[in-house]
């Protein structure tokens, strides 16, 4: 496991909100919303390139006040790197090891909520993902029409319907 | 058909902060355009003097009576059937003032007042969406809107109570004013007080999960309108909007039973 790596967090293309709790950034350039816990928020806002992950366990234990292992924050910074929210990626340091099998580990012995990161896309156009309306068959074959109840069909009231 | 290099007729007008030109080729066409804006918009725009605008539409006819539809210059419909054609013009005339709106956040889903508070439903469409809020308002609950949550600044819900929109088992919409439901229509902007990110399952039981403020912002952003154009103040609006509220998410059955169910549910949290 290489934890001489000094992660740095992305800035740009981001929008940040601080919600009770928890962070939530949106990424312009991939329309994508996530939403950091409270332990990954921390996790995120630690990698500045200065600190190594050992330094970054160090620095969460501090503010969380429990123990908090290079595991925990690999796991944190694996999810961050997955979703392109740190500026280079970082491959996974769990050689052989599913994440699921680090969550179980690291979660029984933990008493600070694991490190979890909530993603969702959002349909780009904002009158597919508002409407079913349509001016013509192809118009209701795309992907962001798919939840209307015809994807071929454009019918006399201008819906993607029979 | 090429954009024309000339409209013979033009109407600048404000709504929500955004300046819509609409241009014509004929008289006639620009009066049932302006007519279905006026529709898309509550009536809520005003005519203005203005060359600078956020959004030009242009209507042309050709000799087949196809009528084109032009957006900043771009063709982006054409249609033989006049009704169809202006249907999906209200469609992307209102989506293009809620996407640029100033000082508001239009969210895409239904509203009602309960207690003094909203419940706030967003789903895209066909979810059952207007169904569940004609049931809330049968039950009364003060009617804000079938379509749009328009937030301000502050995070209070304005209604946007258009005539709700309602499907028949062949898909046609009639449009059916609160007040035939015995419904009242909301007034004043309030406070959510929950939100309900549900969709129709005929085999489900309501057994909802509670959101945090987070989870539910993020289930938000995709009925969130101007999430790419205004994504900051949208972000802002939806976290001061939603931080005392509940946020519940689950599939529920007939929209009848369930409207019971959330008010008396609703009744001693929102009080």
């Amino acid at each position: 496991m290489n934890n001489t790596q000094r992660p740095i967090a992305r800035k740009s293309g981001l929008v940040v909100q601080e919600v009770p709790d928890e962070v939530l950034v949106y990424d312009l350039e991939s329309n994508k919303a996530h939403c950091l816990n409270q332990s990954a928020a921390m996790i995120w806002r630690s990698c500045d390139g200065n600190n190594s992950v050992s330094e970054i366990a160090k620095l969460v234990e501090s503010q969380a006040g429990g123990k908090v292992t290079e595991d925990f924050v690999w796991l944190a910074i694996d999810q961050l790197s997955e979703n392109n929210l740190l500026e280079k990626q970082i491959s996974s340091s769990f050689e052989g090891t599913s994440r699921r099998e680090v969550i179980k580990k690291i979660g029984i012995a933990s008493v600070i909520a694991i490190p979890v990161i909530a993603s969702l896309v959002a349909p780009q156009s904002a009158l597919a993902a508002a409407s079913c309306s349509c001016n013509n068959p192809g118009s209701c074959g795309n992907v962001p029409n798919a939840g209307c109840p015809n994807t071929t069909n454009c019918n006399g009231a201008g819906l993607c319907a029979p | 058909m090429k954009y024309p290099l000339a409209f013979d007729c033009e109407i600048v007008f404000e709504s929500y902060g955004v300046r819509v030109k609409l241009e014509a080729t004929t008289a006639e066409l620009l009066k049932d355009a302006e007519q279905i804006a006026r529709k898309a918009l509550l009536n809520r725009l005003r005519t203005v003097e203005s060359r600078d605008v956020d959004h030009t539409f242009g209507f042309a006819q050709d000799e087949n009576a196809t009528i084109y539809l032009f957006q900043n210059g771009e063709v982006v419909s054409f249609d033989s059937s006049r009704s169809r054609f202006f249907k999906f013009f209200n469609s992307i005339l209102r989506i293009a003032v809620a996407e640029y709106a100033q000082g508001s956040v239009f969210i895409h889903a239904g509203v009602v007042g309960w207690r003094g508070k909203a419940i706030v439903i967003p789903a895209n469409s066909f979810q059952g969406k207007t169904t569940l809020v004609a049931e809330l308002v049968k039950n009364g609950a003060e009617y804000y809107s079938d379509e749009y949550a328009v937030l301000d600044a502050d995070g209070l819900v304005h209604p946007f109570p258009r005539d709700l929109s309602i499907r028949d088992d062949n898909f046609r919409e009639i449009d059916v004013p609160a007040a035939e439901l015995g419904g009242k229509t909301g007034v004043n902007p309030i406070p959510i007080g929950a939100v309900l990110l549900t969709e129709y399952d005929a085999k489900s039981e309501w057994e909802p999960q509670r959101l945090t403020v987070g989870q539910g912002i993020m289930e938000m952003i995709p009925h969130t309108i101007p999430r790419n154009f205004n994504t900051e103040f949208s972000l802002k609006v939806l976290n001061t909007a939603v931080t005392d509220a509940i946020i519940l998410k689950g599939s529920r059955g007939d929209a009848g039973a369930f409207a019971i169910k959330i008010l008396s549910y609703f009744d001693s949290l929102l009080t």
